[in-house]
């Protein structure tokens, strides 16, 4: 699995959650291709290709990560703030999805450049239909600049002529 | 019901903000949209510069890159330079397909890159569909 | 003279043969031989067969014969050795012998003759002789050498395949090989004699004769010209060719002899200018391409951003025409409006796959190994709905690893098996998917059973735009086939197809085995 492409990474400790999520995602056939990790270290392991994920190809990047901020071992944020500051991970798009409705949480993670932040709705449909048009937008329309290897290197590629 | 959103579209072609225009204003949100041509005007217009003194802060951008006098690429990379501005979430809004601009976007700190579909209809969905996740479903900051 | 003096200590040996026929005498001889310090080893024989067998089996120093026998004269002995071709020097021993018998026994080669009873002269006589043979048997041998020498330096210079000329310290022609005759078409015959300027063309003259001047003043006996600097040659018929020379000098006793070793080297010159033509007409070629590629990428901008603009403000205002007027003008306003949109739509798709076509290979990863089974999985997963709607069955074999990049694998599949879908007949659409090792490539074939293609369009099929069908019938823009023939001559494959109407198609084409490199092979 570690060593396919993945769509989408999701970043989220709570299973009910991960199930919901899950759920709401395969009801548009967005849901394959979707890796979990459990906590802010694994998910910068799985990112950068460290630890038990030292044998993953690193330039099968995801397009989208779905970020909780509530997490084991390394927060939410600060996976964020790395993801941001290391230019092999730095267009992914990134989502916070979270349960959070602190002001300074939502201000942070712009701040810190995260592509959107969603705040869980409490209502279980509310949650689906959300999840579904979040997965929609950053999946369907929107333009995601690198998803494998080949797509890497042209953005490499574009880089160099653009600067040109 | 949270208020209106602000839009911010800058776009030099009239054609098009025409069709954003008329494809906003069939939606239940009744976003606010207001439009500047080029990149001089959108830095005027965020920094409340004249003749923009009466500015709203806007909720989004929608940000076209080819523009005239200063190109989007520029306001993209001031504007995600300012710590007051950098929380403004801007959605680049192009015809350009080309990787290049996408990734070169990104790294300037776009939060996300729609192209501006060639079919009227497909261009009605994704405007009204960009409206609808920036209003209804994301969190902005005041 | 020495050796005909007496020695006490070393005997000198002496093979002689006597012809005589009183024993006597012959002893007399021995005697008188022994006197003066010869070791005599001796035959005696009496008649000219007997000299003939004696003569001929042993090798002996002198021959001492009488003038007068009964049967012959000793001086016939003669003709016998040089017969034989024997240099064996012969001494007349005799009882009398007139002066002019004398003078014609010496001219015919007699050594010399000594009477009977003055013998006391024989031993230096026979000294003399022996030391005369010896001495000329030496020049004999160092004669041959020395032609044995020349003949060999001849068939050297003959058969040299540079041309050698050597000329005096007047600066005459003294040497002139075969090749020289070939390389300045001069006969040497022609060329003895004659100054070597008249083998350098006039320019070069002043340069040559300073050349000259260097060396010979110069400590070195040997040198290359023109080692960086090819010279120039002219033939007797005016032409000028370039060379490459070197020269030697040597000092005999009749002078300097200058030899210059030189080659025509007129191919060699031609071949160099051949080389850096080509290789001029390649890196002007380079550039070319690297600037047609800039373009070609500049030109993708283009297309993919200027160009869809304006198209897209036709294609938006055409259809927000056909949306609100529809009904409102007449009949034909909505028809034309109608073919208004439809037709700037499908410019779009034509500069879409244009921009897809011109984005083959420009991605620039570098092929690794990849799991073909994989590529075929995610073609077909992309290809799912299609699949689905067709009752399409796709039947894929064990596929090897080949090194192509991933994601152009993954297109050349799906654009095959997405084709044999489309153009499928009345059958439900069945594709087979196998792979044989051909050398060192792998030849794979996508099979299926749709309406064929006729024979007289296999190659255009490949072509950009290329439809053989209305698109009514089978939508798209052609550009499907044409990708894959650039992803698959991308890497150094072919593509074809073995196909006739209404026989199902079978598109094969060739991709490199992954070969020893199995690093980046993904795990199944």
């Amino acid at each position: 699995m570690t060593d396919r492409e993945v769509n989408i990474l999701l970043v989220e400790d709570n299973q009910d959650d991960i199930e919901l999520t899950l759920h709401a995602l395969r009801r548009e056939n967005l849901a394959n291709k979707i890796f979990i990790v459990r906590d802010g270290e694994e998910a910068l392991d799985f990112l950068f290709c460290t630890g038990p994920y030292a044998q993953r190809a690193p330039e099968l990047i995801p397009r989208l990560i779905l970020l909780d901020l509530k997490l084991p071992k390394i927060s939410g944020l600060e996976v964020l703030q790395r993801i941001k500051a290391d230019p092999r991970t730095q267009s992914i798009p990134v989502v916070i999805l979270t349960s959070s409705r602190e002001e300074s949480d939502l201000v942070n993670g712009y701040r810190l450049g995260v592509n959107s932040y969603i705040q869980k709705p409490v209502d279980f449909d509310q949650f689906r239909d959300t999840v579904k048009k979040m997965g929609l937008y950053w999946l369907v329309i929107n333009q995601y600049p690198i998803s494998n290897g080949d797509k890497k290197a042209e953005v490499r590629h574009g880089e160099r002529s653009s600067n040109s | 019901m949270r208020r209106p959103a602000e839009i911010l579209l800058v776009d030099d072609n009239p054609a098009d903000v025409g069709l954003v225009c008329d494809a906003l204003a069939r939606t239940p949100y009744g976003s606010h949209l207001n439009t500047v041509s080029d990149g001089e005007e959108a830095m005027a217009y965020l920094r409340r510069a004249s003749p923009f003194s009466e500015a709203v802060r806007p909720s989004f951008v929608m940000l076209d890159l080819n523009l005239p006098r200063r190109d989007g690429r520029g306001v993209l990379a001031e504007l995600k330079s300012d710590a007051g501005l950098r929380t403004i979430p801007v959605v680049v809004f192009t015809t350009s397909g080309s990787l290049r601009d996408i990734s070169r976007s990104y790294e300037l700190g776009a939060n996300c890159y729609l192209t501006k579909p060639g079919n009227l209809n497909d261009f009605v969905a994704a405007v009204q569909a960009l409206e609808a996740f920036w209003v209804r479903y994301a969190a902005l900051p005041d | 003279m020495a050796s005909a003096a007496p020695t006490v200590s070393g005997k000198r040996k002496l093979c002689a043969l006597l012809v005589e026929d009183n024993l006597l005498d012959a002893e007399l001889v021995r005697h008188s031989l022994e006197h003066e310090g010869f070791e005599v080893d001796s035959d005696v024989v009496q008649t000219e067969a007997e000299f003939r067998a004696r003569v001929t089996a042993t090798p002996y120093d002198v021959v001492l014969a009488d003038y007068n026998l009964p049967q012959w004269r000793g001086v016939e002995a003669l003709d016998i050795l040089r017969a034989e071709d024997l240099d064996i020097p012969v001494i007349l021993v005799t009882g009398s012998l007139g002066d002019i018998a004398a003078v014609e026994c010496i001219k015919r080669g007699v050594t010399d003759y000594v009477l009977k009873d003055h013998l006391t002269r024989l031993p230096a006589s026979v000294s003399r002789a022996l030391e005369e043979t010896r001495y000329r048997q030496e020049r004999a041998r160092a004669e041959n050498a020395l032609k044995e020498n020349q003949e060999r330096l001849a068939g050297i210079l003959a058969s040299a395949m540079d041309a050698i000329v050597t000329v005096n310290e007047q600066g005459q022609i003294v040497l002139f090989n075969e090749a020289a005759e070939l390389v300045f078409q001069c006969p040497a015959s022609e060329a003895m004699g004659q100054p070597l300027h008249r083998f350098i063309p006039e320019r070069f003259q002043a340069a040559h004769e300073e050349h000259v001047r260097k060396f010979t003043a110069g400590a070195a006996t040997r040198r290359r010209m023109g080692k960086v600097e090819t010279l120039v040659g002219l033939r007797a018929n005016g032409a000028e060719f370039p060379m490459e020379a070197s020269l030697s000098r040597v000092e005999t006793q009749t002078g300097k002899l200058f030899t210059v070793i030189l080659r025509d080297v007129t191919e060699q010159e031609a071949l160099r200018r051949l080389r850096q033509r080509a290789e001029e007409t390649l890196s002007k070629k380079a550039a070319e391409l690297t600037r047609s590629n800039r373009d070609l990428e500049q030109f993708a901008y283009i297309a993919s951003h200027d160009l869809q603009e304006p198209l897209r403000m036709v294609a938006s205002y055409t259809q927000l025409l056909a949306e609100r007027y529809r009904g409102k003008l007449d009949d034909n306003a909505d028809k034309y409006i109608g073919y208004a949109v439809e037709g700037a739509l499908r410019m779009q798709t034509l500069i879409q796959d244009l921009l897809a076509f011109s984005r083959v290979g420009r991605n620039g990863s570098e092929p690794k190994a990849v799991n073909a089974n994989l590529a075929v999985h995610e073609a077909l997963q992309n290809l799912r709905s299609t699949l689905d709607e067709s009752r399409a069955n796709v039947v894929c074999d064990n596929l090897p690893a080949v090194a192509v990049s991933r994601s152009q694998l993954v297109q050349l599949f799906q654009n095959l098996v997405g084709n044999a879908i489309k153009f499928h007949g009345a059958e439900p659409p069945q594709t087979r998917i196998t792979a044989e090792k051909a050398d060192t490539a792998w030849l794979f074939s996508v099979a299926d059973n749709g309406i064929g293609i006729a024979p007289e369009h296999h190659d255009q099929i490949f072509m950009i735009f290329q439809r053989l069908h209305a698109r009514a019938e089978y939508p798209g823009n052609g550009v499907g086939l044409a990708i894959c023939k650039k992803i698959v001559e991308q890497h150094g494959g072919k593509i074809w197809v073995e196909s006739d109407l209404g026989r199902g198609s079978t598109f094969r084409f060739t991709l490199p085995d992954c070969g020893s490199n199995q690093d980046g092979l993904e795990k199944t």
